[in-house]
């Protein structure tokens, strides 16, 4: 191929990519709402008329959805199985807003709620009678979807905050279950003295989201509202005295450096080099799965304390039913939402789903939940998450870019960690990376400090 | 150059699905990529909770993009990355290519195949059992280091890159080896036997003969493993789960990624995508060019 030849294709090839750029983008020019393309509305439904609600979710809830199918003909309910939340199922759910075809219902994390009212993708339930449902939920799960004057969205569950601690590793190392935060460093210490291969915690340098729970327990609010205008508040002082408090266990070698949940974390309570995890109750089946070994062995008890004599617990992870904005039947779509997180079957089939704490008030003692676990030594574990879930902050409010927070700090912590630095100093670096993605939404925000 | 008619409807009716595929699943996708880069969400009401709209936003969002150290510093990465990693893949595959040429016909064939293994594992599979390989406690070759008495943890802050390197040369020196042979099998063999008759040994033959006669190969696996490196994703992603070291913005795709699915900010994504392509062309257009006008000397 000679020199003029090589030229002139390219050109040709130039001038057909630039028509066929010109045909696409005509193509692209369709979707021009950033938020959700279709307002829910109320079809209006015949007696004996047979409706279909499509429901998007990542836990395997086919035995609770089947049951309702079982007594509601007239409402069919298809489940769907979507990735998890963050790992492409929001993103699943933005894309549908934005194109008019969103599913009835589908399940939103609580702190990704706020990042859905955002795109306006959330229908106002109150309308459609969710107040009178009110007092069937937990407080505080119930307030996560409070915005403005509308209630967004229906409880599901949640993952109230205690401690796993193995008591056969405890009596061996001689020590009780820490009451506070401060007899916590001094077990750990003990436990390095006793065995210099175990410790008695580990810090997860890229787990934020259990961060963020110590820190709402310690009462360190991330964000708040001020008139028009979003305040981060990530390095406030409450935040950093939890930060600092880590800071001071990584620097004594007094805590291993492992993320739980990974392979290493599991080996490590696999061979009894690990004695406690302060964590949410749903962890309960992740240890029962991934730690078989250690059955019997384990008891659950109320998470340290900032004060003597204080009962506040925390809360990690957690989710609610939406109804989507762009649904025909929001009506029937809130009434399964209701069903399937407060009838008591339901609770009961997909609590061994690994569902977590439901959103229902008083679950307790009506579910699976009170029964004696072998795997916790026939201790009723459970109870200590009723008292836990009584005393979690109910005013907290999660960051409208939370994921993306959560990443941030992350990223942060594990380099501080690496490069021994203070966890604590990195909070305000932090704060600063969530504003600037706030402003790139196009959000009024500032820092608390400005 | 004309074709007769019905030849030419032949080539039309061959290339077609082709075309049809390219434009839909490539072209489209890009053009739309850099519409979005080109909007912006205005939001109104209180807290921005009120209302939102698309707008235009000229290249407000390159210019953000731009202004943030975690995506510049992640292009730093995949550059430090490509500059160890992939010579290191170019010489061991060119290098057991150039062995293969020695052996014999059958067991040439035999290990051509086990090279090339590697590259049929896909990029997750392969990622997911290097991390195995690399976990502390778990792994078998970091439980023989560790009782050799050496201390190495892959999934350090430091190391991570490094572990990471290796399963990209593991994955594709062997795709690479294959690019070289194919091309060591197209040169003549009375020119490889004139060398011989000439006095030439093996290593006088290998490089004064045979490596400047793979030249465009190596060309050809230098461009794609550019490309590549700049589009790491897979494994930093699937290793995200066995470490703490690796960021969400680690690498520019993952970077561009992460705004989209974790930030939802599509429009930011799309001009991350977009600059990274640039960098991609501007790369290997210009190896291109560096490579061409020096054999034009």
């Amino acid at each position: 191929m000679t020199k003029a030849m090589k030229a002139l294709s390219r050109r040709e090839l130039l001038r057909r990519s630039a028509l066929t750029a010109v045909g696409a983008t005509g193509l692209a020019g369709c979707a021009t709402t950033a938020g959700a393309a279709r307002q829910s509305r109320q079809a209006q439904v015949k007696p004996g008329e047979r409706i279909s609600l499509t429901f998007w979710t990542w836990e395997p809830l086919q035995d609770a959805v089947a049951l309702w199918n079982r007594e509601h003909p007239d409402i069919h309910v298809t489940m769907q199985i979507i990735p998890g939340g963050s790992s492409g199922g929001y993103q699943k759910m933005y894309a549908a807003l934005r194109s008019g075809k969103p599913p009835d219902i589908a399940h939103v994390e609580y702190q990704e709620l706020a990042a859905f009212m955002l795109v306006q993708g959330l229908t106002n339930l109150r309308p459609y009678g969710i107040d009178k449902y009110h007092s069937r939920y937990v407080e505080w799960q119930w307030r996560q979807g409070l915005f403005g004057n509308g209630v967004y969205t229906v409880p599901w569950a949640s993952g109230p905050m205690g401690m796993f601690y193995r008591k056969d590793l405890f009596k061996k190392w001689g020590i009780q279950p820490p009451q506070t935060w401060d007899e916590f460093e001094q077990a750990a210490r003990t436990v390095r003295r006793k065995d210099s291969h175990a410790y008695l915690h580990s810090f997860p340098s890229s787990n934020s989201a259990w961060f963020e729970g110590l820190a709402w327990q310690a009462g360190g609010h991330w964000v708040r509202t001020d008139g028009d205008e979003w305040i981060i508040d990530i390095a406030n002082p409450q935040t950093r005295k939890v930060a600092q408090f880590w800071d001071r266990l990584i620097a004594d070698d007094l805590v291993t450096i492992e993320n739980d949940g990974q392979s290493a974390w599991y080996k490590q309570i696999q061979q009894g080099t690990l004695g406690s995890f302060v964590t949410a109750d749903w962890y309960d089946a992740l240890l029962r799965d991934n730690a078989p070994n250690t059955s019997g062995k384990w008891l659950a008890t109320r998470m340290p304390q900032w004060t003597r004599g204080a009962k506040t617990a925390a809360n990690w992870g957690g989710s609610s039913l939406a109804v989507l904005q762009g649904s025909r039947y929001p009506q029937q779509a809130m009434e399964f939402g209701i069903w399937l997180s407060t009838d008591i079957r339901a609770i009961n089939l997909s609590i061994p789903q690994g569902s977590g704490w439901p959103g229902a008030d008083n679950a307790y003692s009506r579910t699976v939940l009170s029964k004696p676990d072998k795997f916790f030594s026939n201790q009723r574990y459970n109870a200590i998450f009723v008292e836990a879930d009584a005393n979690i902050d109910k005013s907290w409010r999660f960051l409208p870019t939370n994921d993306s927070a959560v990443s941030h700090m992350n990223d942060a912590f594990a380099a501080a960690i690496a490069t021994k630095s203070s966890i604590a100093d990195t909070l305000s670096d932090v704060q600063s990376r969530v504003i600037d993605d706030m402003k790139a939404k196009n959000l009024k925000v500032r820092g608390a400090s400005s | 150059m004309a074709l007769p008619a019905r030849q030419r409807r032949a080539v039309l009716a061959l290339t077609a699905p082709f075309f049809a595929f390219f434009l839909l699943a490539f072209v489209a996708p890009i053009c739309y990529a850099i519409y979005e880069s080109l909007l912006k969400v205005n939001r109104s009401g209180p807290l921005g909770l009120g209302g939102s709209s698309l707008e235009f936003a000229g290249l407000s969002n390159y210019s953000l993009a731009l202004r943030q150290s975690d995506f510049l510093q992640s292009f730093g990465r995949v550059l430090l990355f490509g500059v160890v990693q992939v010579p290191v893949m170019i010489v061991l595959a060119t290098a057991l290519a150039l062995l293969l040429e020695m052996l014999s016909a059958r067991w040439a064939g035999f290990f051509r195949a086990v090279y090339f293994l590697p590259y049929g594992v896909p990029g997750v599979i392969a990622s997911l059992l290097w991390g195995f390989l690399y976990v502390p406690g778990v792994s078998p070759i970091v439980s023989l280091i560790h009782d050799m008495g050496i201390n190495v943890n892959f999934l350090g802050y430091h190391t991570i890159l490094w572990s990471i390197a290796n399963i990209a040369v593991w994955e594709f020196a062997g795709y690479n080896m294959l690019i070289i042979v194919a091309q060591l099998k197209s040169i003549p063999h009375d020119l490889i036997e004139a060398a011989r008759v000439d006095g030439a040994g093996i290593w006088r033959i290998d490089w004064h003969v045979r490596l400047p006669l793979i030249k465009p190969a190596l060309t050809l696996t230098l461009v794609f493993s550019i490309i590549g490196t700049l589009q790491l994703f897979t494994e930093p992603q699937v290793l995200m789960t066995y470490t703490g070291y690796i960021t969400t913005n680690y690498t520019p795709n993952l970077s561009a990624y992460n705004q989209s699915f974790t930030n939802n900010n599509t429009n930011l994504a799309s001009a991350e995508a977009v600059i990274l392509a640039l960098v991609a062309a501007v790369l290997s257009f210009g190896f291109l060019k560096l490579v061409t006008r020096r054999s034009n000397r």
